[in-house]
């Protein structure tokens, strides 16, 4: 019984001290850490790939007229998979370091992006608004559910 | 006994009553039977066959095959095989003899069933709800293809558990819906003679979160291992590998050879963080704070390790069907060779300290005892099995992953107390260190993902186990249409483990009770409800969520 003691005693004593001094110092995660994604708009064709993936739904494609395209990343609900940035093709989405996400104010979670969807501005082409859509309707992607309201 | 010679000597004592008989791989026998024959075919896998109790799934099939069914998935560990018994029924006579009076393990998942698919179990010991709540109106069931994911049905008033009653001469002691020691919530009501427990009651599922319904309404194959992943908070890895394992199996692709070698490494560091995080948490329990404290010092370098290999220290997003999304390149091994080196270390040292110390060992032994007959009758699972000597482990009788060259053992103990489950889980410890080394020294070189040229079709079928620190997790898919499973069953562990605790707990003090629950390292889930119990006069009254709300807002009122 003594002799337990002792050890373990032994072994809070060759521990130390542990407790790091965050917040009030910082404390970066790990490189390849899974933290809040950035959206370059300057990429982005609005191809909806990664809200097809998105499992928690979180990012919600509108086109509020012909030629443009509303991508909304409701940021809030994220669960940090990454999947969006990892099927971007465009490269478009980053996955970013930050984890200190707490906020008072829901919008500082929300991204919005606005994308063009008339021509292309590398060929100049005309691009082709509905192939993108249909592509989103296929099988194999991801439907709406049915919902019972 | 030979799948085929199951399939004949079932064939013999049944006749045409078994109707179908496929296995589209080893390991995964699928039998139909009339659903006559669903008790005496489940006596016979059990009786006959020693085959354990696994888990059942009830299923709609109306729009497909026009009925309901049930399967009761039974397995031979030692034949290393799935025996899946099914059973049709017809909407509008949707009952099935209940199995659970030969085959005790099926309790839960027989009242499961009736709960969310409406099959009813005839002759069902304890048919009283377990998934749905209280006040959920009679004849919905969730999981019915016509109900969709977001039905949010009108409550019904008034509505009660109805509880067991006390037996003649003991008084009830409720212990949660919040649960004193383990922050999770679940209503235990100890029947006690003095402080002697003599039976309980329990009631769970208070934060049911119908995953399983969004796996076969909302969700996409690709989506559901993160979904799967936070089922638990803990060892939620297993559940994405189990869930990727059985989807790879229905779409008949195999992960590669360095996927599948990285899934065991993972699986195994996860085991060594929950395993050092649960004797932290008995220590805690027992209110011995030095062994959380330096238990959960010690767990912590692995936890910044995996947020290096995976991008997160918990739900590490790694799996996909096909394959993993990360590697563990050749430049971090030498990291974790040295944080597993001084773990081991460290662990030693915490493990030859307490195995010493009176203050735990009094506690602990002959406590909590469930015999090895009681373990295998509630065909219990993991370390809590193991504790009783029984010597199943998914890793070998199962084996998935790349466990099938990872050779490990099952490590039991035939104490059949607390202090044998934390013995086991010790030596599992030290176990899971050295197959990570074997793991990181044998990996093979490859691509990571394997490349799906089809869709995955209709109608398939897959069923994998893993082996997680709290047991052996199950994930049956059946695939359909919209890239997206028909049905996707899950099985925690503690599903089985939680159906012991009335045997665990008979004839203990009370305050034995925490650890006896604690040493099965449960995993429940939040509530909306709580029950006051008046000392003086034992009154028993439930508040309502009106009652509370109303309560919180006087109080908050000045």
């Amino acid at each position: 019984m003594i002799i337990s003691k002792l050890k373990e005693a032994i072994i809070c004593l060759g521990a130390g001290r542990v407790t790091l001094p965050y917040p009030f110092a910082p404390h970066p995660p790990a490189e390849g850490f899974r933290g809040k994604v950035a959206v370059d708009p300057e990429k982005c064709i609005g191809c909806g790939g990664c809200a097809n993936v998105c499992a928690p739904r979180c990012i919600v494609v509108t086109d509020p007229s012909q030629d443009t395209r509303v991508l909304e990343f409701f940021l809030e609900r994220c669960t940090y998979c990454a999947r969006c940035a990892e099927v971007c093709v465009e490269e478009a989405i980053t996955v970013t370091e930050q984890f200190e996400t707490a906020t008072n104010d829901t919008e500082d979670m929300h991204i919005k992006v606005e994308v063009y969807m008339g021509s292309c501005q590398r060929c100049g082409r005309c691009f082709e608004t509905s192939t993108a859509l249909d592509k989103l309707m296929v099988t194999g992607f991801q439907g709406a559910p049915e919902s019972g309201e | 006994m030979t799948s085929q010679q199951v399939i004949q000597e079932m064939r013999g004592k049944f006749g045409d009553g078994l109707r179908a008989a496929e296995e589209p791989v080893p390991g995964a026998l699928y039998l139909t039977v009339d659903k006559e024959l669903i008790r005496p075919a489940s006596r016979y896998l059990q009786d006959e066959l020693g085959a354990r109790f696994v888990i059942s799934a009830g299923i709609d099939r109306l729009a497909t095959e026009g009925c309901l069914s049930v399967t009761h998935i039974f397995s031979r560990d030692k034949e290393k095989q799935f025996v899946c018994l099914r059973a049709d029924v017809s909407e509008n006579g949707a009952e099935v003899d209940a199995i659970t009076p030969d085959v005790a393990a099926a309790s839960w998942s027989e009242r499961e069933f009736q709960d969310l698919v409406g099959v009813r179990a005839q002759g069902h010991p304890d048919p009283r709800r377990l998934v749905l709540p209280d006040d959920w109106p009679e004849g919905v069931h969730p999981l019915r293809k016509d109900f969709a994911y977001d039905t949010n049905p009108e409550p019904v008033e008034g509505a009660e558990m109805p509880f067991k009653e006390a037996p003649e001469g003991t008084s009830t002691v409720v212990v949660g819906p919040f649960y004193p020691v383990l922050e999770e919530p679940a209503q235990l009501r100890l029947f006690v003679d003095g402080e002697r427990v003599v039976g309980c009651d329990y009631r769970g599922f208070y934060n049911h979160r119908g995953i399983e319904k969004l796996g076969d309404s909302v969700l996409t194959y690709n989506q559901i291992p993160f979904v799967a992943e936070r089922i638990c908070g803990i060892c939620g890895f297993i559940h994405s590998s189990c869930y990727c394992e059985a989807a790879e199996e229905a779409a008949g692709v195999k992960a590669p050879r360095r996927a599948r070698y990285i899934r065991s490494i993972m699986l195994e560091v996860e085991r060594i963080h929950s395993h050092l995080l649960w004797l932290g948490i008995a220590g805690h329990i027992l209110g011995f704070d030095t062994v959380l404290m330096q238990a959960w010092r010690i767990r912590e370098p692995i936890m910044w390790l995996c947020e290096k290999i995976t991008g997160s220290r918990k739900s590490y997003g790694m799996n996909l069907v096909g394959g993993v999304r990360r590697d563990i390149p050749t430049e971090i091994h030498a990291e974790l060779l040295d944080c597993l080196a001084t773990i081991e270390k460290e662990s030693l040292a915490v493990a030859d300290a307490v195995q010493g110390d009176t203050t735990l060992l009094v506690r602990l032994k002959g406590v909590g005892m469930l015999p090895e007959e009681d373990a295998r009758s509630v065909c219990v699972v993991g370390p809590t099995a193991r504790g009783s000597n029984v010597d199943i482990d998914a890793r070998v009788d199962h084996p998935y992953a790349a466990y099938d060259e990872l050779q490990t053992r099952a490590i039991t103990n035939d104490g059949c107390d607390n202090w044998a489950r934390v013995v086991v889980r010790l030596e599992e410890l030290f176990e899971s260190i050295r197959l990570v080394r074997e793991g990181l020294k044998t990996m093979p070189d490859g691509p990571l993902m394997v490349e799906f040229a089809d869709e995955i079709p209709a109608g398939r079928q897959g069923i994998r186990t893993v082996e997680a620190p709290r047991g052996e997790a199950i994930h049956y898919l059946v695939t359909g249409p919209n890239n997206r499973p028909d049905r996707w069953r899950v099985r925690a562990p503690t599903y089985q483990n939680l159906q012991a605790l009335p045997l665990m707990i008979k004839d203990e003090t009370i305050a034995d009770v925490p650890i006896t629950l604690g040493s099965m390292d449960p995993c429940f889930s939040c509530t909306e409800r709580v029950e006051t119990v008046d000392v003086r006069t034992g009154r028993q009254a439930l508040l309502s969520k009106e009652d509370l709300i109303r309560l919180s807002q006087e109080k908050s009122e000045r």
